[in-house]
Parts: C-alpha cells; structure tokens; sequence
C-alpha cells in the first residue's frame, strides 16, 4: 500500500466502524432520551440481533439472508419488548442506580444465554470469502458497501420518523419530560413501545452488519457498548445526531489513532475522548439534556 | 477441609473488596463501575515490590497507598461528572488500567501476567499455609469491617449519606459534597487495594486477565444483594455469592454438561441481579430508613 | 432438549446442595482442569475428545493393573483464576495425585505454583511458552518450548528469500515468547524487522493492524496469531487486497481457522513442532479417532493429550499412584516414550528433549505439510 492509500484506507475503516458505532448508539441514545436510563443490555440486543440472523440461516430453518433478516429483527425487537416488560417496567420509577444494575443483571443473562445455547467460540455466517472491489486505490467489500448504504437510510428513515411523524413527536416528548407528557394525553405507552422496537431493530442491524463484517461470538455486544455509550456521550443524551456524529468521530478517532499509539490502546481512545468532551462541558452537551 | 478454608478466604478477600464499593456506592451514591481498578493496583503494586524483593511490610502500604492516590487522581476529574457519566468515565478508567497493565510488557509482563508471588512475611513468619493465610485474611476483614464501621457510623458517614440522598440540600447545610466524594472515593480505593493485596499473595499469580468487568459486576452484586448502604450486607453478600459460585463446583454433573454449566451459573448471576432489583433492591440486609 | 433437561436438573441437583459423593477405591483418578466453557473452550473441548479415547483404549486393556482410568474434569472457564480454583478442587476434594493442566501458558502457569506447592503432579500437553515447567519438580509438560519454534520459524523466512519482514503477534505470553524467540535469531540470521504489531486476543476487527503491518507492500508478514484471530485477520486483508506470504507459528494450526477463513487462508505457511503423521502409529491414532467421533480433524493439540495420557498411564504404572511415585517415574516412562507425537523423553526443565519442526501449508482448503 503506497501512503496516499494507506491514509485513505484508514479514514475508510475510520468511516465504517463509525458507521455500526453510530447504529448502536442511536438505539442506546434513544432509550437514554425516552427513558432516561441508560439500557446496557443493548449490547445484547445486538448481539442476539447477529445470533437470531445465524438462527434462521442454520438449520432447521435454513432461510436465504434476506429472507432471515425479516424474522431475525422480528425477534430482536420482540426482546426488546420482552427487556422492557419484564424488567425495566417495573422498576420505571426506582433509582438510577437500581435500573443500571439491573440492566447489568440483564447484560450478563443474556450474554451467557447466547454462550448457553452457541457456544463460546466465534461463529460465521459461512459466506464465501470475497476481494474487495477497488475502488480509487482502496478496497470495499459488498459487505462494507451495505454498512454505508444501510446506515445512511437508517438515518434517513429515524429522521423521517422522528421529526416528520406525529408518533417520533410524541416521542420526542416523552424525551424531554415523561410525566409532563403523560399528563398532556400522548399516548406514552405506544410511544415507549415504539422506542424500544426502534432500539432493538437498529441494534439488530448494527449487529447483523457487524457479524457479517466480522463474524459472531457472545462478546460482540458489550464489547462495542462501551464505545456505543461514549459515542452517546459525545454526540449528547436523546440526540440521535449526535448519536450518528458521535460515532463516527469514535470510529475515526480510533483508526487514526492507532497510526500513533499502539493498537492495544485502541480500545481506550473512546473513552479518552468521550471524558475528555464531558470535561469539557459537563452539563450541556450539543445542546440537550442537562443532569 | 481444605475447600472450605480456600472458601472462607475468598470470601474475606471479597468481603473486603465488597465493604470497600459499598462505602462508594452504597453510602455515597456513586456510581463506581472501574472499582477493579483499584483492586488491580493493590495487587500488582504488591507482587511487583515482593517479587523485587521488597518485604511484604513495605509492600503492603505501598500498594494502599497507590491505590488511594490512583483513587484520588482519578476522582478529580471523575467527580467532575455527574451520575451515569461518571460510572461510565469509571468504568473507562477500569479498562484503560487493565489496558496499560496489559500493554506495558516492560512493567507487568503484560498479559503474561506475573507468577511465583511469595507469600507475605511477618518478620521471619510466614503464611504459607492454607490456615495461617486465613487468619491473615480474615483479621484483614474483620479490621477493615471496624474500620469502615467506624467510618461510616460517624458523623462523616452520615454527611455521606447525606450527600448520596440529596446533594443540593447537603450543599446548603454547608458540606462540601464534592470533597466528601473524594474521600469517601480515596476510602473505597485504599481498602479495595488491601483486597488486591491479599487476592496477589494467595493466587501467587495475577495479569490483566484477573481483573476485567465481570470481576466488578460480581462484586457489584455482592454489594447490591447484600444490601447496600448497611455495613453487614457486604459481608452476607460475599458469603453467598462465593459460596454459591464455588458450591455449584460440588455439582456432579457428567462432563458433556459441564460445558453449560458455566454460563449457565453465570446466567443465574444475571437473573438474580435482575429479580433483586426489581423486587428487593435494597437487598438483604434493608437499610435503616433507606429509600427503595 | 438436553439444554432444557441441563437446566431442570441443575436446578434440582442445587435445591439440595450436593455433597461429594463417596467413591470407591477402585478407579484410578486423573483431574483434568481443562477450558470447557468461555473464549478458549474450543481448545478444550477438543483435549477431551483426544483424552477420552486414550483412556477408553488403555481401560479396554485392562486399565493400570486392572484399575480403570477415571478423569474428573474441572472447567476452568478460560481465565486463570478459575484455573487456580479448579486445580485447587481437584487437589483437595477429588485428592488426585496427578492432573492434566490448562490450556494457555498464563492458565497454567497460574496453577503450577499451587500444584507444586500441594505436591502434586500437573502436566501440559499445549503450553509452549518458555519457562513453563519453572515453578518445580512436579510440573511437566509433553510439549516443547517455544525457545525451539523461534529459530525454526526464522529459518524458514530466511530460507524462502524473505530478508525484511514485519512482526504481527497476539499480546500473550504465547505470542510474546515466540515473537522474542523469532526476532532474536531472525536478526542473527542477518533478517531485518521492520515492525513489529502486538494485538489483542478476541477482537473482531484488525483492519488497523493489518493496515499497518502492510504498509509499504512486504512480500512477506510473520503473523504469530491464534485460531480465531487469524481467521479473521486472513479474511479482512484478503478483503482489503493485501496479498503477502502470511508465516505462522503453531497455534493457527487448526481445521478451525481454515473452515472460518475459507479460501483466504489458502497459501498460508508456518511451523509447527511437527509429527510425522505417515507413521503407523499416527494412522492408527487418527483411524481410532475417526472411529470413535466420526471425522478424522484432530483437534489441535489432541495428539499430545493422547500422549500425555499415556505417559502418564505408564509412570503410574511403574511409580505407584501416588504423586511423588508418579513424579519420579515420569522421566522413565517417558523416556524413549515413542508417542504419536514422537519421542517423548524429558530434558531437565521437564520438557520435551526433542523437538522436530515441520512447516505447514493450507493448500486447497486442507492444512498440509509444505514441501519445499
């Protein structure tokens, strides 16, 4: 690889790992902004979303991968549902600390669920390996393609419902204050549901699109959660613009970074970034919510 | 037995990791997510000097003193933060420290880890064996018990608490809610470290491996079922969850299912996490006029 | 519907907190503290297979003296504490004079100070790091040291015309001891190393890495990565064009890796402690295997497990079962030991004396010896 293409193969990989960081953060950001706690069972939910898809593809089911997709975020979204009803509901009123605990409690059952049932090893979809096609000195992958591609109409759609639809207005009520909103008649419950079935199914695909990158196995969640919070960190709690922006920058601050310091503290730099932003302007962020 | 003494030591080496959250968590209200940190700290302070030959009476304050000024370093800019944000800054700092312990090769043998730690040395005594290193433990735990009791009965404790319940109206009776936390931040490190400590000397091995978010989701649980913002709950929190994690071991099962087994107890962790805080937050020891 | 029958019955089991069973004197114990659960399960799932079929083999015989081999294994859930927890189980509930230890020469070499510490024999059949046998006379392993693979694998870059290369190695003590051992007799053999790039273990992603690694077009990248890893990084530099002669050591060489890395590993080389697997005996091995599981893929490392078994069988035999007759009898029965993994005779750090090196190839999908 000759420099020029180097340095644009790493603000590539830069832009795509963004890409499936900024769909995991949008679902966490939502959740945040409605809710107003953050769910770190979402790495599940991504997770599973990948494992739901590797279900319907094996046997007994044995459905081609864009037939699979309809039931594998069909299913995502129902445990989104199911997160919510059988654990987060209850305990709607408690204490911060609680409802992060018992996401927690939520992350590890689940986590060790899929384990349970796959195994610990990694996983494949079982596509055959392709070249990228070049592509202006770089190299793209079908796959990698459809990250951009569908990320870009993940946005465009959440847009769409968000601030072109009476029920993302509702939501977005919800976001700035639930017992207000309550109180005015909008319809909270449906509102909530929807927040979660749109949580779920962006982190279904963030991690369909992610498994079909990089191939399955049980930590795939929590291990880009954490990057997922601090890119909703930065990007400010509720805004899903900032959830896109956020990601990105995390994804391209990573893969710039490590042309710097050693890629073992690849990792970090999210966290670097996101305390060093929060730091910086600890109470207002992008302009949303203040604590 | 044997096993039984090897449990009771864990579970004093947990008491006192646990006691030393719940002065955080439980009695201040902060979210400490990276508390393993610290505990990593204590530890690998510790085996360091020893393994350099350091007596283990110097090594032992050295490593409580790392761990409090890790504590202390790491809460300025930390306590900056508000609730969620700062577990999650916490938990950041949890895993970059286990990333510089990994990556520093030169340091701590990276993720090699270091072996062959020797036992603690008491001018010439030794506590090799099972039950001496049990009295070590366990006199450990029961003195930071006092010492943490001490603490948190006093009135300093109840500032804490007060803090934890409602900040701004602490603020106004004149505590400075901000220099609590530190302290109470600085407590729960250098007691954590004292666990790391005794956690080094016992396995005689540790690396980086040890020391990750599963270790403070564990001793998060203990906390939290226990009964967090009381000072025996820790202690009853430690002794069922090890005795639970390590009973399931007696488990005869045949060796095809052995292989689930593992999740398998670890999704009972989960569950149990998740059914204490919908049902029975507080855990079990109920704080006295604690909220829910 | 075993899952389900796995969860009911641990339930009930638990209701009554189950106390060690009484045993009878009669089967002869072996513990066996081995990965069946968490990141490296795969490593030990596959050890058992191989144990197994070395103690259904010798039982069918007749057993030591009559007494059959029982293995009591311990899940040691890939992490090196509940290594320690397992073997000290072992030691203390199950009172085995002799285990087979972890996969992961950080796993093992956590629970060798404890095994020596209890006297009580702990062996490895896998770990290659350097050093592994330290902690005392009661630890062994049938695997040789990694000081040994470095040279070889260095030989091999310099023999295929490759005078520059960079170094890529997983951030372990395995990758670490290897990557020291290949740089340092690289270099004396008049090799240049232009990088070198330590990664994690477990990471789905190494696009970063490779990107780096293969800057400025080398024709050559060493790359000292494990089974998961390394079918990951094949597949994303084949994705990212980047062709070079990828060099490995031993631990990529799997079945697995290739199945994850499909034609992307097609090319790859390395070395590897070899076995000559056209022997009769090796034949038999893998027939036996076959046999018994249906597919002739010996899981990585399993020949060494089965040997392990069988020296081990045979110190018991000679020395008593107890730990210090079979620490003193090991040396003997394995020395001469022709294994299917060859000789099996001890040096005096308790490690495999002999050590051959064979280079290994993935041709059309199937790991195969290379044949200059």
């Amino acid at each position: 690889m000759d420099s020029i293409s180097y340095y644009l193969q790493t603000i590539l990989n830069g832009i795509l790992a963004g890409c499936i960081y900024a769909l995991f953060a949008m679902g966490l950001t939502l959740i945040y902004g409605v809710l107003n706690f953050v769910n770190f069972a979402h790495g599940e939910l991504i997770m599973w979303g990948a494992y739901f898809l590797f279900l319907f593809m094996a046997e007994p089911f044995g459905l081609p991968l864009y037939v699979a997709i309809i039931p594998a975020l069909a299913l995502t979204g129902c445990l989104g549902l199911a997160m919510d009803y059988s654990v987060f509901r209850p305990i709607r009123r408690a204490n911060r600390l609680t409802l992060l605990i018992a996401a927690m409690g939520l992350s590890v059952l689940l986590r060790n669920a899929a384990q349970f049932f796959w195994g610990a090893e990694v996983r494949t979809y079982g596509f055959e390996v392709i070249a990228g096609t070049q592509f202006l000195g770089l190299y793209l992958t079908t796959t990698q393609f459809a990250i951009i591609a569908v990320t870009l109409i993940c946005v465009v759609a959440v847009y769409l419902l968000f601030f072109k639809s009476r029920l993302g207005k509702s939501m977005r009520a919800l976001s700035d204050n639930l017992d207000l909103a309550r109180i005015s008649g909008i319809d909270t419950k449906r509102s909530i549901l929807a927040a979660w079935v749109i949580s779920a199914v962006l982190a279904g695909i963030g991690g369909i699109l992610l498994a079909l990158d990089t191939n399955l196995h049980p930590e795939m969640g929590i291990a880009n959660l954490i990057k997922a919070f601090a890119a909703t960190l930065i990007g400010g709690v509720g805004n899903l613009w900032g959830a896109l922006l956020g990601g990105l920058l995390i994804g391209l601050a990573e893969n710039i970074g490590v042309l710097f310091i050693s890629p073992g503290y690849k990792d970090g730099i999210a966290f670097v970034i996101m305390v060093l932003i929060l730091l910086a302007r600890p109470y207002v962020i992008l302009g949303e919510r203040s604590d | 037995m044997d096993l039984l003494l090897h449990l009771c030591v864990i579970i004093a080496i947990y008491a006192i990791f646990a006691l030393s959250l719940n002065v955080e968590v439980g009695y201040t209200g902060l979210f400490n997510f990276g508390h393993v940190a610290f505990f990593a700290v204590g530890a690998y302070t510790s085996a360091l000097l020893t393994l350099s030959g350091v007596p283990f009476v110097w090594s032992l304050p050295a490593a409580l003193t790392m761990a409090g000024l890790c504590g202390f370093l790491l809460s300025i800019p930390a306590l900056k933060l508000q609730g969620d944000y700062f577990g999650i800054a916490t938990l950041g700092f949890g895993e970059i420290l286990r990333m510089i312990f990994n990556n520093e090769v030169w340091l701590t043998k990276g993720p090699m880890g270091l072996p062959g730690i020797p036992r603690p040395e008491f001018f010439g005594f030794v506590f090799d064996t099972l039950p001496r290193y049990l009295a070590l433990s366990a006199g450990f735990a029961l003195l930071t018990f006092a010492i943490l009791a001490f603490v948190v009965l006093s009135p300093f404790g109840r500032a804490l608490k007060a803090v934890r319940d409602d900040e701004t109206a602490a603020e106004i009776l004149g505590k400075n809610a901000y220099r609590f936390k530190i302290k109470s931040f600085v407590i729960g490190s250098v007691f954590a470290g004292l666990a790391g400590v005794l956690w080094a000397h016992y396995a005689t091995f540790i690396g980086p491996g040890d020391f990750t978010l599963t270790e403070t989701i564990l001793v998060l649980l203990i906390v939290v079922m226990g009964g967090k913002g009381t000072f025996p709950g820790p202690v009853v929190g430690a002794v069922a969850l090890i005795f639970f994690q390590e009973s399931v071991r007696f488990l005869r099962l045949p060796p095809e299912w052995t292989r689930l087994l593992g999740p398998l107890q670890q999704m009972i962790f989960g569950l149990l996490l998740v059914v204490l805080m919908v049902f029975r937050p507080e855990g079990i020891i109920r704080e006295k006029g604690g909220e829910r | 519907m075993k899952k389900l029958a796995v969860l009911v019955a641990v339930v009930a089991i638990f209701a009554f907190l189950a106390v060690p069973a009484v045993r009878a004197a009669e089967p002869i114990k072996i513990g066996a503290a081995f990965a069946l659960s968490g990141s490296i399960a795969v490593y030990g799932e596959g050890f058992k297979k191989c144990i197994d079929l070395a103690v259904e083999e010798i039982n069918a015989k007749g057993g030591i003296k009559g007494r059959k081999i029982e293995i009591v294994y311990e899940d040691n859930k890939s992490n090196p504490k509940d290594c320690v927890t397992a073997v000290r189980k072992l030691i203390t509930v199950d009172k085995v004079p002799v285990i087979f230890g972890p996969a992961g020469s950080s796993n093992f070499m956590a629970t060798a100070p404890v095994a020596q510490e209890n006297k009580v024999v702990l062996l490895s059949a896998q770990g290659a790091a350097v050093g592994l046998t330290k902690a005392g006379d009661y630890i062994f392993r049938v695997f040789p040291s990694d000081t040994l693979q470095g040279p070889h694998l260095a030989k091999l870059a310099i023999g295929m015309g490759y005078k520059k290369v960079p170094v890529m190695y997983v951030n372990n003590d395995w990758g670490l001891g290897l990557k020291n051992a290949f740089v340092d007799a690289y270099k004396k053999m008049g090799g240049t190393v232009t990088d070198i790039i330590a990664y994690d273990e477990k990471k789905t992603d190494y696009r970063t890495e490779l990107l780096r690694a293969s800057k400025g077009n080398p024709p050559a990248i060493v790359n000292l990565t494990y089974i998961n890893e390394g079918a990951v990084q094949f597949k994303q530099a084949f994705e990212m064009g980047i062709k070079t002669q990828w060099l490995c050591g031993s631990a990529a060489r799997a079945p697995k890796m290739v199945e994850l890395a499909g034609k992307a590993a097609e090319g790859v080389i390395g070395t590897y402690p070899s076995v000559p697997q056209n022997t009769k005996q090796y034949q038999a091995f893998k027939d036996a295997y076959k046999k018994k599981y249906g597919d002739d893929k010996i899981p990585i490392f399993g020949d060494y497990n089965y040997d392990m078994v069988y020296v081990t069988a045979k110190a018991i035999e000679k020395g008593g079962y107890t730990a210090d007759g079979i620490r003193k009898a090991l040396p003997a029965a394995a020395k001469g030991y022709k294994g299917v993994t060859g000789d099996k005779t001890f040096d005096n750090e308790r490690s495999p004396k002999f050590a051959e090196y064979g280079i290994w190839i993935v041709k059309d999908g199937k790991i195969e010896d290379y044949k200059k």
